[in-house]
């Protein structure tokens, strides 16, 4: 039932369904074996935050959306500075790569 | 050769067109460049359909002639002038509406949304 | 009185009915339009369904508008068919029915979504006439009809994308959609006029039956092709899409996703059911793989820099597209090479088909969510979210399916899609699909920040108030819920049954024209 042949390989969805399943057991079973050391109420239950003063709010703790992945865009910038300039936002440039598109296709496909 | 003077009429009307739509700011001026490209497409249907001497395309109208123009061409041009008088009307309302909101109909002004 | 003929016209008559109907049900409250609006849109799905139904059975299904009798194709010994006919096989059935069940979806949303507006007798009647005009581009027969179709559509989308016209952007998005579509349109219908202009026929069969390649022929080609491409949303021509798409009300969104996939399907059927092996030059093929290289790449690179959520979730339908772009100029690249096709062809249009059910599916599900979110919070910026899953505990997992099944991750339905396209992109070039798979490590790693952003984290002071969204929306949701999971959970079923039959019918060319040209072909 949940088997695919693509003609290269298979895809069988109870395998990994199973596989999951297996995995969360093992992961809710460690997570069962604890720490034999752990008292509740102690100094081990405060957050660890890299060794500085824990805030009492955790609200400014995040790392907003837009300064997600800022390695990656910093490395690519040269590339989206120009992908993202491509992007003006005016009616005409949007008009303009659709009609230099077809025409480019219709000028190749009248030359071949 | 006259006969193909039309298609050089429709050709050089959708040059028009779409230059008028690149080369305008105002807003305005480029929905009338569009309902221009709209005008030289259907040029183009009638044409089509058009037969050298042929007679009006209506049975008990067409008279004595053996030949008759394509009435399919026809009825596709009116049904392509209706949907371009939509698409006009409602192009000038967006424009009216941007006209309020931006204050300008400037295309180069009018790009919030970008990026 | 047998129904099962009368399908076709069915499928268009009821959503077109709902649509003048609605201002008229709008005089007796609230209560009674929103009963039209959802039985209609319910009916529509389930016309949809038997539809599917009776062509996976009897075969090809078509209904001549007009005519003496609906069955008629060629009437009275002609030799072409004169008349509008609505021509239904195994890939407009499937479309149509991914499209049926999108717009119910959007629907249900809707009700509680749209409630707190006004001037929603004619938001029932735009909704209702973008679906009609949806379904009519998936199953008409003609050329010219698929021209009406497409305005149809793209006329009641422009008032829906501007349906909060009070503001700005929604006004701005509407219009540089309105002035691309409209050139767009226009060329469609020069290159309709070129075909006919040769041929003197508009039906797509009878041109296919006829069809050699001239210049004209070319013309109009490139035309459609390019007008199609744009509509469904290929870079570089995609700059409306996720404006309109960010822009329009959520349940709008949902339905818009499954009329890009018309416009794919317009492609489909032009390139390969007209067109076939006359298409002569690898050209066409590889501009359309080369599309989709560049909407995966490209769109998903937008995507990862978005912060806005509903604009982020647009870009990745762009890259979305992509995959089945790619899939599709796969199949079309070897169409005329039998042993190539049976070795990976088929398994190229399969993957391209099964992934634009999935994406629809998945797709639209995202946007709900993000819209849920929106009708939560008030925002739809990703950096002032947080903490949104204690809060929205049913939303929050409905995205992660969403977001899980779009990333492809396994045991999801979009890695079976994914998996097809791959290994069939693979085996004309490793190039393809090494692009198709970063590709999908991007897709997951933006779904991972907007997951980790708007739902996990700290929770915000400033929403300390949401709620989880009315049960009309989780409705909406729930049933594309249901078909993901269906999918993910029976993927040999829903390929043999659902994929394989469309794409059968798609590389059928002579098939397509047989049904209306009689047997001789």
């Amino acid at each position: 039932m949940g088997k695919v042949f693509t003609g290269f390989g298979y895809w069988d969805v109870g395998a990994w369904i199973i596989f999951f399943i297996v995995a969360a057991a093992y992961v809710l079973w460690l997570r069962y074996q604890g720490r034999q050391d752990y008292k509740k109420g102690t100094e081990q239950d405060e957050i660890y935050w890299s060794g500085n003063e824990t805030p009492e709010d955790g609200e400014g703790l995040t790392v907003p959306a837009s300064s997600a992945y800022w390695g990656f865009r910093k490395a690519l910038e040269p590339f989206y500075d120009r992908l993202v300039g491509m992007h003006t936002g005016v009616a005409s440039d949007i008009l303009g790569y659709y009609v230099v598109v077809v025409a480019f296709m219709a000028a190749i496909i009248l030359l071949v | 050769m006259i006969g193909n003077a039309p298609f050089f009429v429709v050709g050089v009307l959708f040059m028009m067109a779409l230059v008028g739509i690149f080369m305008s700011r105002n807003l305005i001026k480029i929905a009338i460049a569009v309902t221009i490209l709209g005008s030289s497409v259907n040029l183009f249907l009638v044409s089509l359909g058009y037969r050298a001497g042929g007679s009006v395309p209506i049975h008990f109208l067409a008279g004595e002639g053996e030949v008759m123009v394509l009435p399919t061409p026809q009825a596709m041009t009116l049904t392509a002038i209706v949907i371009a008088l939509a698409v006009t009307a409602l192009l000038l309302s967006l424009i009216m509406h941007v006209w309020r909101h931006y204050g300008t109909i400037d295309v180069d002004e009018v790009r919030r949304l970008r990026g | 009185m047998n129904w099962n003929e009368h399908l076709p016209a069915l499928l268009l008559a009821l959503p077109l009915l709902g649509a003048f109907l609605a201002p008229l049900c709008s005089l007796g409250g609230k209560t009674v339009r929103n009963a039209m609006f959802m039985a209609i849109s319910f009916l529509t799905l389930l016309v949809a369904f038997f539809l599917w139904r009776t062509v996976l059975a009897e075969g090809i299904q078509y209904y001549v508008m007009g005519g003496e009798g609906s069955r008629l194709s060629l009437p009275s010994g002609m030799a072409v068919p004169v008349r509008i006919i609505l021509e239904v096989d195994a890939l407009s059935a499937f479309m149509a029915l991914c499209g049926a069940i999108a717009s119910f979806a959007g629907a249900l949303f809707s009700l509680n979504y749209m409630s707190r507006f006004t001037g929603l007798s004619r938001f029932a009647s735009l909704y209702l006439l973008l679906t009609a005009g949806m379904l009519g581009m998936m199953i008409t027969g003609d050329i010219f009809n698929f021209f009406v179709f497409i305005e149809v559509s793209s006329i009641a989308s422009f008032g829906l994308i501007a349906f909060w016209r009070d503001r700005p952007a929604a006004v701005e998005a509407s219009f540089k959609y309105a002035l691309i579509s409209q050139v767009g349109s226009m060329f469609i219908l020069v290159a309709a006029g070129c075909l006919y202009g040769r041929y003197n026929m508009l039906n797509m069969a009878a041109i296919g039956s006829a069809l050699q390649m001239g210049t004209m022929e070319k013309l109009a080609l490139v035309f459609l092709v390019g007008s199609l491409a744009m509509k469904c949303g290929a870079f570089p021509m995609h700059m409306w899409l996720p404006d309109g798409y960010a822009e329009a009300p959520t349940g709008v969104t949902c339905l818009l996703v499954a009329v890009s996939q018309a416009s794919l399907y317009g492609l489909a059927r032009v390139c390969f059911s007209v067109y076939g092996i006359a298409i002569g030059s690898a050209f066409i093929p590889w501009m359309i793989i080369v599309f989709g290289l560049a909407s995966m790449f490209f769109g998903v690179a937008m995507a990862v820099v978005q912060h806005d959520m509903k604009r982020l979730i647009g870009y990745h339908s762009v890259s979305q597209v992509g995959y089945m772009l790619l899939g599709l100029g796969v199949g079309l690249l070897v169409l005329g090479d039998p042993r190539a096709m049976a070795e990976f062809g088929m398994t190229a249009v399969t993957g391209g088909l099964f992934h634009a059910f999935n994406y629809t599916m998945y797709k639209a599900l995202l946007f709900l969510a993000a819209g849920a979110v929106y009708y939560a919070t008030g925002k739809r910026d990703l950096n002032d979210m947080g903490g949104l899953a204690r809060k929205m505990p049913y939303t929050a997992v409905m995205f992660l399916i969403a977001s899980a099944a779009i990333s492809g991750l396994p045991p999801f339905n979009g890695f079976v899609s994914k998996l097809l396209i791959y290994e069939s992109s693979f085996a004309v070039h490793p190039f393809l699909a090494v692009v198709a798979l970063v590709t999908s490590v991007l897709t997951l790693a933006s779904f991972v920040k907007v997951f980790q952003t708007a739902f996990l984290g700290p929770e915000k002071g400033v929403l300390a108030g949401v709620r989880e969204v009315p049960p009309a929306m989780l409705a909406g949701m729930a049933v594309l819920t249901v078909v993901v999971l269906g999918l993910t959970l029976f993927p040999s079923w829903s390929l043999s049954n659902v994929a394989e039959p469309a794409a059968r019918a798609l590389v059928d060319q002579s098939g397509y024209i047989g049904a209306i040209m009689g047997g001789g072909m």
